[in-house]
C-alpha cells in the first residue's frame, strides 16, 4: 500500500492515470493482442479489415453505451437482444409501408424507447429486481416475435433502406459516424453534464442521491428508456447494413454487450466505470473473432478464449483490490 | 462514530421459514393451470401426463434445485447450462475414448463439475468478484472448452442399453426411471437448505454476508460449497441428459441456465438472497412445465408458453414484492417519493404497452399468414396433376390427427413446408398439428413428441434435429400404436415407418462440391459458413462435402469453417473477415439459410467480383444476389412439396394404405413418387440459378 | 421566523416516531435539539429536509406553508442538512460530492470542473480541513467524510442549516473551527438547528435548546437560563445519576494476553494487553484510536500479522472468526444492524446463529432445542419480542443489542469483547445491559469493553486501557482514573481542553 502510493506521488503521469488503471489494463491487453496480430497476421491492419471491424461493431458499441449506464446504476438489462430484434423488424416493416427513411429511423427508435420504458416502469415503478424483470420481458418479446415472423426475413425493402440510401461507402461512414457521435456525446455527457453525474450518483448510493435531491427512480427509469432507445438505434445501424432484416438479429447480444462492459471495467456494484473502458471492451471482444480467423485458429476455441479473457479481466480487478 | 438512530423500525419482512407470497400463490396457479388445461387440453389430467411432466422437468429441475441455495446466498450461477455441455463431453470422452465403465465415467464427470464449481467458488470468495461476472466468464469458458475439445462435431452415442434405461425407461407403475433420482437430489437439497446448519448459514449469508461473518460462520467455505454443489449437479444433469437422449454432445443444456433461474425465482427465492426454498423452486418448475405441456395439449403454439412464462414470472415477482422492503444490499430504489407515478398508473401503462404490442404482433402475424396464403403455388411440380387427384382419394372416415414437427419454430425454411402440409391436410380432411421447440435444443423435440403421445394423435412426423436423441421417444410412440415418420432429416430406421427424403447429405454434398469445383475451375480454396459447430445436419453436410472433395478434387482446399449462429449478421461478419484474412478464398459455401444472403451481401460489399457464393437456402433470399452475379446458385428442394408429401404419406400410413415394402406411392398432386427401401423420395434437389430462380416464390 | 413546524406526526409501521412536535427557528439563531437516541431528532430533521413526509402537521418556511416537502424543494427553500451518517457518494470525488446538489440549473447543464474544484477547496479551507478534492470519498476516513459533509452544507449557502451530530468524530481543532464558522453564519442571519449528544458543547454555540423525549417535545429553554442537569432531566425524565451496577470481583486467571500484537493493514501496533477472568477491562480512546481494529484482530476478522495472542496461557492463532469462536472469543460488534444481528432473520435464529453446533445433530437442526435455548435466553435477558419468530429488525435497538449479546452467551465464551455495547440503546435497556455485564464478570467471564462514553468506562471497568493511533498509551486502575486522566492519555500531548469545560 505504502509503496504504490509513493510511486504515484513520485510520478505525475502515473498519478494522473491512476484512476484509469482499469481501462489501462484492458487497453494493455488489447495492445498485446494487436502486437501479436502485427507479427502473425500483418494483413489485419489493412484498411478493409479495420473498416469491417468498425462497421460491424458500431451497433454493438451503441448498445454497450446504454448497458454501461444501466450497470453504472446498479441495474442490468438482459432484454436488449430481444428489443434489438423487435426494433430491426419494426424498421423493416416501417420502410415497407413506404415511409421515408428519417421517419423509419425515428419510428424504430421510438419502438425501442417504448420497450425500454416498459422495463423502466417494471424496475423503477414496480420495484422489480431488474435481472428478473428483464429476463421476463426478454422471453416475452423474443417469443412474440418468433410467433409473428416465424423466422422469416423482412424482404424486398426499397433501395432507400440499405445504407440509408446513401450507397455503401457513404453509408458505412454514416453508420460508424453515428455510433461515434453517440459514443462521444454520451461519454462527454456522462462526465460533464449534470444528468450524467446523476447516473453515477444513483449507482454510487441511491439513498444519498435522494437526500441531495436526485430522484433515483426517475434516473433509473430514464436509463432504461435510454437503453431501449439506444438498442433501437443499434438495431437500425445494424439493419441498414443489409438488404433484408433478420428477425433473429439480436440473439445473444445481451451477453456479448454485458461482457464488453464488464471487461471494460464497469463495476456491477454500480457507480464505477467509464465509457472509454466500454469502448476498449467492445474493441477487444469484437476483435477476438476476426483475430482468430487471421491467425488461422480453429473456430471451436473462440468461446473458450472469450471466456478466458472475461475471467482474466475480472481477475486483474480482484488482484488489484487485494494489493490495496 | 455515527450510529443510526433506530427510529425507523423496518416494516415487517417475511420470516426466514415462512413461505413467501410466491410460494403461496404458486399452488393456486398450479391448480388453475390444471383446471384450465384439463378443460381445454386433450388427456391433460392423466397419470401418464403427470409422469411425463416429471421426466421432462428432470434436467432443468436438477439445475434449479442446485441453484436455489446459490441464489439464497445472494449469488447466481450462469454457467450451469454450459457446464452441462462440458460435462457431457467429458462423460463421453471418459466412456468412449478412455474406456471407463459407465459408473466410473459418471463419477469422473461429477468430479469435473465439482472442479468447475470450485473455480467459480474460488473466484467469488477469494477474488471477491461478483458471481454474475465470474459465472458469465465460466459460461463462455465451459461451453468453449466443450466445443474446443470435440471441435463441436464429436457426438458420443451407442451407450449400453442399461445406461439408456436410466433416462428412457419406466419403473413399475409407469413412473419414469429418472424420477427417483430427481426426488433423492431434490430431497437432499431440501434437507440441506431447510434442515441443516449449513442451510441456516446460507440464508444468513444471503441476508447479510458481514453479519454472518461476525457470527463466526465460515462464509467463504459455505459459499464455495454451494457453487461446487451446483457444478456437480450440473454434471449429474448432463449424465441424465445423456441417458435420456442417448447421446453426449457439446451443445447439451444450451439455454438451460435461464430456464432454471426462472423456475427458482418463480418459486419465491429472492434474487437478493436470504429467502429461498427448494419446495418453492419445485412448484415453480412444475408451474412452468405444466404451462408448456398444457398449452401444447390444447394445440396452442409453443411460443405462447414462453410469453405466458414471462408474464407469470412478472406477476409472481410483482406480488412477491408487494409490501416487501426494497433490497437492502443492492437497494435499487428506496423511496416511494422517488417516482411520482402510482402503482396503479404503472399497471395501466404497462397494460397499455403490452396490449399495443400484442395488437401489433397479432396484426403482423395475421398479415404474414394472409400473405402466405395468397401466394400462388407456382411450382413446377404442382401443376396439372394437382387437386384433381386429391379430391378422389379420401374416404369418409373419422378424421385423422397428423402431428408434424419442424426442427424448430422460428425458422423461415419451414414456413413453406407448413403451407404444403396444410394444403395436403385440407385435401385429405385430416387434422394437422404443427408445433415444435422454440429453442435449438435436441431435448426439446422429445418433449413435444412426448406430449403428443399423451395427447393421442394418429401419426407423428418429425423433422429430426437429433438422430439418436429422438429415436427412443419415437419407438415409444410406435409402442403406443402411433405411426411415426420422419422428414427433412432422419432418425434411426427402426424408430419410424418411413423417411420422407428430400435429399441425402451425400447428394447435397456432391452437388455443392461439384458446383464449387465448376466455379473454381478445379483448383483453389473455399470457405464454409455453417450455422453452428454442433448442429447435426450441418455436420453431416460438412462431412459429405469433405468426402466429395477428397474423392474428386484434390486441388481444392477448404480454407476456413466459420459458424454464424444462424444469424445473417454474423454470417456477414465472418465472410468479411475471411475475405480479408485470406484473399485466396474465391468461393463461399453457406450451408444454412440465413447465411446465404449474409455471405452474398458481404461479398457484394467487399466489391470482390472474383468471389462467388453458393449454398443451401431459400430462393427468395437469394434472388437479388443471383441476378447480381454474386451468388452462383443455391440448392434446395421444393419445401412446399416436402410438407405436402409428408402429410400425404403420414395419412396413408395411418390408414394402412402405405406399408413398408411398397415401392411407389400416389401422392396427390405430386403423382407417383418412388420409395427406396423405407425412404420416400421427393426427387432431386433443385439447383436454383439465374435462369430459373424467378419462377419460384418461397 | 425562518422555520416553523406545527404538530408534526410521523409513524413508521405502526410505531409513532413523532407525536405532534412543534419547533421553530429564527433567523440568526442557533437552536439546539437534544434527546436520547430514539427520541425522534433525526426523524424530525428528515421531515424538515423532505426525506420523510409527515403524516400530519404543517411545515412553514419563511412564513410560507410548504405542502409537499421534498429534498429538491428543501434545497430551493434554502435548507441544507448534515446527516449523522454522511450521505456521500463513495465512488465520486470530494469536489463532486460537495458540488452535487449545490449547483443551480437544469439536468442538462454543463459541469464546470474547475469551478467545482475551486469551490470545494475554498469550502474545505473554511472549516480548516486538509483534504485533496480529487480523492474518491471511498478512500476517506470517517472524520474526513464528516468534514466533506459539513463543507457541502456550508456550500449550499442555506438560510436554514441543520446539523445532526456534526462533531461526533471530529478532533478538537476541527470542532473549534466548526464553531467559529457557525457563529459566523449566525452573524449573517442564518438559522442553525444543532443536534448534539455532547451537552457540554451547547453553551458555546446554542441560543435556545429544545429537548425531545419519545417523539414529543419536553420543553424549550434559553441556553443561558438552563443547566446541564436540567437538560438531562428533560431528556431522560429523571436526573441521570450514573448508577453503574458494577460489583467488585476478585480477578482470576489470565484469560487473554497479547504481546506485541500488530496488524499493519488496520494500524494496530504493538499491543500488550491482559484481561483476567472476572475482570471488565475498559478500552478507551477517541474514535479512530484503533480500539475496534484491535477487537477485529482478536476476533479474527482482520488477522494479526505480528506479535502473539495467548488464551488461557496457550499461544493461539486466530485466522478467522470461526477460529475465534472455537477458542472461546466472542465479539459484539459496534454496528449492530449490519454486523451484530441479521435483521431479516428471526429472534430464535439470531440467538443460535453462532452456536449452530449446539442446536444440531450431525449437521441437522433440532428445532425444538433451538426454541428451548432461544426461549431461555429471551427470558434471562428480558428481550422484549412479540415472538421467537419475529424478525429481529422489528425489535427496538436495545432489544436487538440483547439478542446480539444472547447469541454469544449461548456460546459460553471465555472472553467477551463488547464494542460500544450501549450505543443507540435507551436508558432502561442500557442499565439492564450494564447489570448483565456485571453479572457475567461475576461468573468469571473476562470482558473487554470498548466505549466512547467516559462515564460508562469509568463506571463499569475494573481497569481502563487507553489507546491512541493503534497503540496502547497507558493503563489506569479503576480507583485512580478520572475523565481527565483518560483524555490526557487519549489525546496525547494536547490538553484535554474540550471535556474539561
Amino acid at each position: 500500500m505504502s509503496t504504490s502510493s509513493a510511486e504515484v506521488r513520485s510520478n505525475g503521469i502515473l498519478a494522473a492515470l491512476a484512476p484509469h488503471r482499469r481501462e489501462l489494463s484492458v487497453l494493455l491487453a488489447y495492445v498485446v493482442l494487436l502486437l501479436v496480430l502485427a507479427v502473425v497476421a500483418p494483413r489485419f491492419f489493412r484498411p478493409d479489415p479495420i473498416r469491417a471491424l468498425l462497421v460491424s461493431n458500431a451497433s454493438v458499441l451503441v448498445a454497450a453505451v446504454g448497458m454501461t449506464m444501466i450497470i453504472l446504476c446498479r441495474q442490468i438489462d438482459i432484454s436488449i437482444g430481444s428489443i434489438f430484434s423487435v426494433c430491426g423488424v419494426a424498421a423493416g416493416l416501417l420502410v415497407k409501408m413506404g415511409l421515408p427513411m428519417p421517419v423509419v429511423g425515428l419510428g424504430t427508435i421510438a419502438v425501442g424507447c417504448l420497450l425500454g420504458a416498459l422495463n423502466g416502469l417494471l424496475v423503477a415503478g414496480l420495484r422489480l429486481p431488474s435481472i428478473v424483470a428483464t429476463l421476463a420481458t426478454m422471453v416475452v418479446w423474443r417469443e412474440s416475435l418468433r410467433y409473428a415472423r416465424e423466422g422469416q426475413f423482412v424482404r424486398d425493402l426499397p433501395p432507400s433502406f440499405q445504407w440509408f440510401g446513401l450507397g455503401q461507402a457513404l453509408g458505412q461512414t454514416a453508420v460508424v459516424a453515428l455510433a461515434a457521435v453517440v459514443f462521444v456525446v454520451f461519454a462527454w455527457s456522462l462526465r460533464n453534464v449534470a444528468v450524467g453525474r446523476s447516473v453515477l450518483a444513483v449507482g454510487s448510493d441511491p439513498e444519498a442521491a435522494r437526500l441531495v435531491g436526485i430522484p433515483p427512480g426517475r434516473v433509473i427509469f430514464g436509463v432504461f428508456t435510454l437503453m431501449g432507445l439506444l438498442a433501437g438505434l443499434a438495431a437500425l445501424l445494424n439493419a441498414v447494413r443489409f438488404a433484408d432484416v433478420d428477425p433473429g438479429a439480436g440473439g445473444g447480444l445481451e451477453l456479448q454487450v454485458i461482457a464488453a462492459v464488464v471487461v471494460g471495467g464497469t463495476a456491477v456494484t454500480g457507480g464505477r466505470g467509464t465509457l472509454l473502458g466500454t469502448l476498449i471492451g467492445v474493441a477487444l471482444l469484437g476483435s477476438i473473432g476476426p483475430a482468430l480467423v487471421f491467425m488461422d485458429a480453429k473456430p471451436q476455441w473462440e468461446k473458450a478464449v472469450q471466456g478466458l479473457i472475461i475471467l482474466a479481466a475480472v481477475a486483474t480487478d480482484a488482484l488489484e483490490r487485494q494489493e490495496r | 462514530m455515527a450510529t443510526p438512530e433506530p427510529l425507523e423500525p423496518p416494516p415487517p419482512t417475511p420470516l426466514t421459514h415462512a413461505p413467501g407470497p410466491a410460494v403461496s400463490i404458486l399452488p393456486v396457479l398450479l391448480v388453475l393451470e390444471i383446471v384450465v388445461f384439463s378443460l381445454i387440453g386433450t388427456n391433460f389430467f392423466t397419470t401418464a401426463n403427470a409422469f411425463e411432466v416429471i421426466r421432462l422437468s428432470v434436467e432443468i429441475g436438477l439445475l434449479a434445485v442446485a441453484l436455489t441455495p446459490v441464489i439464497t446466498t445472494g449469488g447466481i450461477d450462469l454457467s450451469v447450462g454450459s457446464l452441462m455441455g462440458l460435462s457431457a463431453v467429458v462423460f463421453g470422452k471418459l466412456w468412449r475414448d478412455a474406456g471407463a465403465p459407465i459408473p466410473l465415467a459418471a463419477a469422473g464427470t461429477l468430479v469435473c463439475g465439482a472442479v468447475a464449481g470450485a473455480l467459480n467458488g474460488f473466484l467469488i470468495t477469494r477474488g471477491r468478484i461478483p458471481p454474475l461476472i465470474v459465472t458469465l466468464g465460466t459460461y463462455s469458458l465451459a461451453r468453449g472448452l466443450a466445443e474446443g475439445l470435440t471441435g463441436g462435431v464429436d457426438n458420443y452415442t451407442n451407450f449400453p442399453p442399461s445406461f439408456l434405461a436410466l433416462g428412457q425407461g419406466y419403473l413399475a407403475g409407469g413412473a419414469p426411471t429418472q424420477a427417483p433420482l430427481f426426488v433423492v437430489v431434490a430431497l437432499a437439497f431440501w434437507l440441506l437448505l431447510h434442515r441443516t446448519t449449513i442451510g441456516r448459514g446460507l440464508s444468513a449469508i444471503g441476508y447479510s454476508p458481514e453479519g454472518a461473518r461476525h457470527a463466526g460462520l465460515p462464509v467463504d467455505r459455505w459459499v464455495g460449497l454451494v457453487y461446487i454443489l451446483s457444478g456437480s449437479t450440473a454434471s449429474l444433469a448432463a449424465v441424465v441428459y445423456a441417458s435420456h437422449l442417448g447421446q453426449a454432445k457439446a451443445d447439451a443444456g444450451t439455454g438451460y441456465e435461464l430456464a432454471a433461474i426462472t423456475a427458482v425465482v418463480l418459486g419465491g427465492t429472492s434474487i437478493f438472497g436470504g429467502k429461498g426454498s427448494v419446495h418453492g423452486t419445485i412448484l415453480g418448475l412444475f408451474a412452468i412445465a405444466l404451462l408448456q405441456i398444457g398449452l401444447r395439449l390444447a394445440d396452442l403454439p409453443a411460443e405462447l408458453a414462453g410469453v405466458a412464462t414471462g408474464l407469470v414470472l412478472l406477476a409472481a415477482i410483482g406480488l412477491d414484492r408487494r409490501g416487501e422492503r426494497g433490497p437492502r444490499h443492492h437497494s435499487s430504489v428506496s423511496s416511494s417519493e422517488s417516482l411520482t407515478v402510482k402503482n396503479s398508473q404503472v399497471a395501466v401503462i404497462c397494460a397499455a404497452i403490452l396490449a399495443a404490442a400484442a395488437i401489433n404482433f397479432a396484426g403482423n402475424a395475421y398479415l404474414v399468414r394472409a400473405i402466405a396464403r395468397e401466394r400462388p403455388a407456382v411450382l413446377p411440380s404442382s401443376t396439372e396433376a394437382g387437386s384433381r387427384a386429391a379430391s378422389t382419394d379420401h374416404a369418409p372416415r373419422a378424421p385423422l390427427t397428423v402431428a408434424l414437427m419442424p426442427k424448430s419454430k422460428g425458422n423461415a425454411y419451414f414456413i413453406t413446408c407448413r403451407q404444403g402440409a396444410e394444403e395436403a391436410a385440407a385435401e385429405l380432411g385430416v387434422n394437422l398439428l404443427w408445433d415444435g421447440p422454440t429453442d435449438p435444443d435436441p431435448a426439446k423435440q422429445n418433449e413435444v413428441i412426448d406430449t403428443w403421445i399423451t395427447r393421442g394423435v394418429d401419426v407423428i412426423a418429425v423433422a429430426v434435429e437429433n438422430r439418436e436423441g429422438v429415436s427412443s421417444v419415437l419407438r415409444k410412440a410406435r409402442e403406443r400404436g402411433i405411426k411415426t415418420l420422419t422428414w427433412d432429416a432422419d432418425a434411426e430406421e427402426d424408430a419410424r415407418e418411413f423417411f420422407v427424403n428430400q435429399a441425402t447429405p451425400e447428394g447435397i454434398g456432391r452437388t455443392l462440391m461439384d458446383n464449387a469445383a465448376r466455379i473454381l475451375g478445379g483448383k483453389g480454396s473455399f470457405a464454409i459458413i455453417t450455422a453452428s459447430l454442433t448442429a447435426g445436419n450441418m455436420i453431416a453436410w460438412q462431412k459429405a462435402i469433405e468426402a466429395r472433395r477428397l474423392e474428386k478434387y484434390p486441388n481444392i482446399t477448404m480454407a476456413a469453417l466459420r459458424p454464424c449462429d444462424d444469424l445473417q449478421k454474423k454470417a456477414f461478419d465472418e465472410t468479411t473477415t475471411v475475405l480479408n484474412a485470406n484473399p485466396a478464398v474465391k468461393l463461399f459455401m453457406a450451408i444454412c439459410s440465413p447465411a446465404v444472403p449474409g455471405a452474398a451481401e458481404a461479398v457484394k460489399q467487399s466489391g470482390r467480383t472474383d468471389v462467388k457464393v453458393i449454398g443451401i437456402g431459400l430462393p427468395n433470399d437469394s434472388k437479388r444476389y443471383v441476378h447480381a452475379g454474386i451468388t452462383d446458385c443455391v440448392i434446395l428442394w421444393n419445401t412446399r412439396d416436402l410438407g405436402y408429401l409428408t402429410v400425404r404419406a403420414a395419412s396413408a400410413v395411418a390408414r394402412g394404405e402405405l406399408k413398408r415394402g411398397a415401392t411407389r406411392f400416389a401422392a396427390g398432386r405430386l403423382g407417383e413418387v418412388h420409395i427406396e427401401g423405407t425412404d420416400i423420395l421427393l426427387g432431386q434437389p433443385y439447383l436454383f440459378t439465374k435462369d430459373n430462380i424467378d419462377k419460384f416464390d418461397f | 421566523m425562518l422555520l416553523e413546524l406545527r404538530e408534526i406526526t410521523k409513524s413508521f409501521g405502526g410505531v409513532r416516531a413523532l407525536k405532534g412536535v412543534s419547533f421553530d427557528l429564527r433567523a440568526g439563531e442557533i437552536h439546539a435539539l437534544v434527546g436520547e437516541n430514539g427520541a425522534g431528532k433525526s426523524t424530525l430533521i428528515k421531515v424538515v429536509t423532505g426525506a420523510h413526509a409527515p403524516d400530519q402537521g404543517d411545515l412553514w418556511v419563511q412564513g410560507q406553508a410548504v405542502a409537499a416537502m421534498s429534498p429538491t424543494r428543501a434545497r430551493e427553500l434554502g435548507i441544507a442538512a448534515i446527516y449523522q451518517q454522511p450521505a456521500l457518494f463513495p465512488d465520486l470525488t470530494v469536489a463532486e460530492n460537495i458540488a452535487i446538489g449545490l449547483e443551480p440549473g437544469g439536468v442538462l447543464r454543463r459541469i464546470r470542473w474547475k469551478e467545482r474544484g475551486d469551490r470545494a477547496r475554498r469550502l474545505l479551507e473554511r472549516i480548516g480541513a486538509r483534504i485533496d478534492v480529487q480523492t474518491r470519498v471511498r478512500k476517506l476516513s470517517m472524520p474526513e467524510q464528516q468534514l466533506v459533509e459539513i463543507a457541502r452544507a456550508l456550500g449550499a449557502e442555506a438560510r436554514i442549516l441543520i446539523m445532526d451530530e456534526p462533531t461526533a468524530s471530529l478532533s478538537d481543532q476541527e470542532v473549534d473551527r466548526l464553531f467559529q464558522v457557525i457563529v459566523d453564519l449566525k452573524a449573517h442571519g442564518v438559522g442553525v438547528v444543532y443536534i448534539s449528544h455532547r451537552l457540554e458543547e451547547l453553551p458555546r454555540v446554542a441560543d435556545r435548546v429544545t429537548a425531545l423525549r419519545d417523539g414529543a417535545v419536553v420543553g424549550t429553554r434559553r441556553m443561558d437560563e438552563t443547566s446541564r442537569g436540567e437538560l438531562i432531566r428533560m431528556m431522560v425524565g429523571r436526573e441521570l445519576k450514573a448508577v453503574f451496577p458494577k460489583t467488585a470481583v476478585a480477578a482470576g486467571d489470565v484469560v487473554l494476553e497479547t504481546r506485541g500484537l500488530s496488524c499493519a493493514r488496520t494500524g494496530v501496533r504493538n499491543v500488550d494487553l491482559v484481561v483476567r477472568a472476572g475482570e471488565i477491562v475498559g478500552l478507551a480512546g477517541l474514535v479512530g484510536a484503533g480500539r475496534t481494529e484491535l477487537a477485529r484482530v482478536l476476533f479474527g476478522l482482520t488477522p494479526a500479522d505480528g506479535g502473539e495472542i495467548r488464551l488461557r496461557d496457550r499461544p493461539v492463532k486466530i485466522p478467522s472468526p470461526g477460529a475465534a469462536v472455537r477458542l472461546g472469543v466472542a465479539y459484539v460488534p459496534e454496528d449492530r444492524r449490519r454486523h451484530g444481528v441479521i435483521l431479516e432473520m428471526t429472534t430464535a435464529a439470531n440467538i443460535t446463529l453462532a452456536t449452530l453446533r449446539q442446536i444440531s445433530r450431525l449437521g441437522f437442526l433440532d428445532f425444538a432445542r433451538e426454541r428451548a435455548i432461544a426461549h431461555d435466553y429471551v427470558a434471562r435477558l428480558g428481550v422484549k419480542t412479540p415472538s421467537l419468530d419475529a424478525p429481529v429488525g422489528n425489535l427496538s435497538g436495545g432489544n436487538q443489542q440483547k439478542v446480539a449479546l444472547a447469541r454469544w452467551l449461548v456460546a459460553g465464551p471465555a472472553l467477551l469483547i463488547l464494542d460500544e455495547p450501549t450505543q443507540g440503546v435507551d436508558v432502561g435497556a442500557k442499565a439492564e445491559i450494564h447489570r448483565l455485564m456485571s453479572e457475567l464478570a461475576e461468573r468469571g467471564l473476562a470482558v473487554l469493553m470498548i466505549s466512547s462514553e467516559l462515564p460508562e468506562i469509568l463506571g463499569m471497568s475494573d481497569r481502563i486501557v487507553v489507546m491512541r493511533s493503534g497503540a496502547i498509551m497507558g493503563t489506569l486502575e479503576r480507583s485512580g482514573a478520572t475523565q481527565e486522566s483518560i483524555l490526557e492519555l487519549a489525546l496525547g500531548h494536547t490538553a484535554a481542553a474540550r471535556t474539561a469545560s
